[in-house]
């Protein structure tokens, strides 16, 4: 069967009435979570994942992954209509879609920001479709060193790239890892901190963790601020944008698509970064760089594009070689392994309808996402006058009943609320959350591969650098954290800096 | 998001509508002064200068941060010790204890030198700990695990709904009740009816 055929029962997949309707709930749902200040697309997911183990794997998957690039969408609301991030990829267009919607034009930055997104999705499912297929085929036949160093690099990566100290960072990975060897040992069966526990026997819940470190800690910040939301209201006859703009905006959705395709591929918060990245190429290529921050319709065109664009090649590491490259990938791995589909180089081969068919899932969910949005921005911005502590209940016995469902233990529910209380008072202090979810979903494999490759080799270190593959496979990642280190120094670190002044 | 911080303590604790105050009255509130106080008011005051506590308190950056430091080189030390009593192997064949033995002790060595890093800095800015309505979200939490299965999914998410929306959301509380009710309603109907999830039914169903 050919990729053309194989991408046409993905359509008949994500056709299905099933298909569209959870297609559809995962955009809905991912708009909301976007729109809500506090609750970003990682809570969004792991909030509804416990839902999905009723589901077929693919559809579970084509829900998941509407919530997230529905939250990407819909961060933008909140960014342009009321100076908040709905969730950290839209903290730049906080700059210039704030301006815009002060100076009475909202609607076409809104409009503008959402036919970015369209475009950046759109590119991004091309890359995913053109470029996994071949790479899973060159992954099938990695040992279990590669697997140790492409992890390795993966992580190494993540601390680089950190917005934070590198160090937090570094210790985040850590403990990452640790709680990551809870439960019997993978090669010997011996159990290791379950403390006589048989509910820790399968190690520390991904989906407790991941609510409670996340989603659990976001409400308890949140509910320290006092201030009211005010948002401005678009009028849906003024969405429409002049010549001009769509003249201004039109290459920088054009570069940022590029830029957010380049980023998704590496690991960390390269959703965040590409569009710091992306506001600081503009206001370079711009013929008025002056009015960057006072309302440019390329601020906005830009970073809401590739936040977009990343959505589609996160994917690409992900399902060709397993290994999430932020956090929300992170809760899809998850998902897949719940559902007994292993993402890897053989996910194509044994389970080609959950490729072809997430695939085919987003060209829809991309659409159903511009259709969605434009016309019920007002309603998505009604549900900022909902006083958050009246969301706060609502959100938590979700997420209690759907830890509780993943195993029916108990022991899920202490992990979620102790992990909660402990991701709070560590942000409180600036550690990141995303490194520690990574290295936890990773730190198995780590682990099993690492011994296992050395149990091959007779005890020989040498076997994690004696191979072409793994020097090609250094090479270029080593080129990638170059490039990101690039970006990082001259484009993300100034571009940050001038956001935290103005956000 | 990074942690919430405030410019000075003292304007927090005054201008906060939620701050909860655990010192004694006579600290505070000159009209509700004790005859204690008026017979020896400077020590009444020192006295309760001292034992003073008001939520939400602020600790510096710097203080914090090496709280935090510590507790992970402790995190870091409990894991070598734990992992020690595996069979950790050898550099060549590790066991199932090696890999979390280095692990422990690489955070330990990290967290240690955080905590010098912030035993260096300055005092910098001041985070604000012990919100009200955190407080209450935390306590609750911890009481759901605890009621869970004895009492029922149900009755058990309804109270704790209840007390969010009375405690957290200040809605009335006859108001919270019914909304808890009605919101377990469409929970039972969802996540039983529909989905068909076995929750613990509790003495009560």
């Amino acid at each position: 069967m050919t990729g053309f055929d194989q991408l046409l029962n993905g359509f008949a997949v994500a056709l299905s009435w099933k298909g569209l309707l959870y297609c559809f709930i995962g955009c809905l749902w991912g708009t909301v979570v976007g729109v809500l200040p506090g609750l970003g697309p990682l809570a969004g997911m792991t909030l509804l994942l416990p839902l999905t183990f009723g589901l077929d794997p693919t559809i579970g998957i084509i829900m998941l992954t509407g919530i997230f690039y529905g939250a990407m969408y819909g961060g933008s609301t909140t960014s342009i209509l009321v100076r908040i991030p709905g969730e950290a990829a839209s903290v730049v267009t906080c700059i210039d879609g704030y301006e815009m919607a002060r100076k009475g034009r909202a609607g076409p930055a809104l409009m503008i920001a959402a036919f970015g997104s369209f475009v950046g999705g759109t590119v991004s499912i091309l890359g995913l479709m053109f470029i996994a297929p071949p790479l899973a085929k060159v992954m099938i036949a990695i040992g279990p060193s590669v697997e140790v160093v492409l992890i390795l690099l993966a992580l190494s990566v993540i601390a680089a790239i950190s917005a934070g100290s590198r160090l937090k960072t570094a210790i985040m990975i850590l403990l990452g890892l640790i709680v990551g060897t809870v439960g019997l040992d993978k090669l010997t069966a011996v159990p290791r901190f379950t403390f006589g526990n048989p509910d820790l026997s399968g190690g520390i819940s991904f989906a407790a963790l991941a609510i409670g470190l996340f989603g659990l800690s976001e409400i308890l910040l949140n509910l320290e601020k006092t201030e009211a939301i005010k948002a401005i209201q678009p009028k849906l006859r003024d969405l429409i944008p002049r010549w001009n703009d769509v003249k201004d905006a039109a290459p920088a959705v054009g570069r940022a698509s590029v830029i957010g395709f380049i980023f998704g591929i590496i690991p960390g918060v390269s959703h965040i970064v590409s569009t710091f990245v992306s506001y600081a190429v503009e206001k370079r290529f711009s013929k008025h760089p002056e009015e960057f921050g006072k309302g440019a319709i390329a601020g906005v065109a830009g970073p809401e594009t590739a936040n977009n664009a990343v959505t589609g090649t996160a994917m690409i590491p992900l399902l060709a070689l397993g290994i999430p490259s932020i956090p929300a990938t992170a809760v899809l791995l998850s998902a897949l392994t719940i559902h007994g589909v292993q993402p890897g180089p053989l996910l194509l081969k044994d389970h080609p309808e959950v490729f072809w068919g997430l695939v085919a899932s987003m060209y829809i969910g991309n659409a159903i996402l511009l259709i969605l949005n434009l016309p019920l921005v007002g309603l998505f911005v009604n549900l900022l006058r909902i006083p958050y502590a009246w969301l706060v209940p609502i959100i938590l016995i979700i997420s209690i009943i759907g830890v509780y469902s993943v195993n029916f233990s108990i022991i899920d529910i202490w992990i979620m609320a102790i992990s909660g209380a402990i991701g709070y008072m560590l942000r409180k202090f600036n550690y990141e959350m995303a490194p520690l979810l990574l290295a936890l979903v990773l730190g198995d494999r780590l682990e099993e591969n690492f011994r296992l490759a050395l149990t091959m080799s007779g005890g020989n270190y040498a076997t994690f650098a004696d191979s072409a593959s793994i020097i090609m496979l250094t090479s270029v990642l080593g080129l990638l954290v170059m490039v990101q280190a690039l970006a990082w120094a001259f484009g993300y670190r100034k571009s940050f800096a001038d956001t935290a002044e103005r956000v | 998001m990074t942690g919430q911080t405030v410019a000075a303590p003292a304007d927090a604790e005054q201008s906060h509508p939620d701050a909860i105050r655990l010192a004694p009255r006579v600290a505070r509130n000159g009209e509700g002064e004790t005859a204690a106080s008026s017979f020896a008011p400077a020590a009444a005051t020192a006295r309760a200068a001292r034992w003073s506590f008001s939520l939400p308190f602020t600790v510096s950056n710097r203080r914090g941060g090496i709280a935090i430091a510590l507790l992970l080189v402790l995190g870091g030390v409990l894991t070598v010790w734990q992992s020690s009593l595996l069979d950790v192997g050898n550099v060549a064949l590790p066991g199932p204890g090696f890999f979390p033995l280095a692990l422990g002790a690489l955070l330990a060595v990290l967290a240690a030198g955080v905590a010098v890093d912030c035993w260096r800095a300055p005092e910098g800015e001041r985070i604000a700990l012990g919100h009200r309505d955190v407080l209450i979200v935390i306590a609750a939490l911890f009481a759901v695990p605890l009621a869970f299965e004895p009492l029922g999914a149900l009755p058990t998410l309804g109270l704790f709904g209840a007390a969010l929306l009375a405690l957290v959301a200040r809605v009335r509380i006859a108001l919270a009740v019914i909304a808890a009710g009605l919101g377990m309603a469409v929970c039972w109907y969802f996540f039983q009816v529909l989905l068909g999830l076995q929750l613990p039914a509790g003495p009560l169903l």
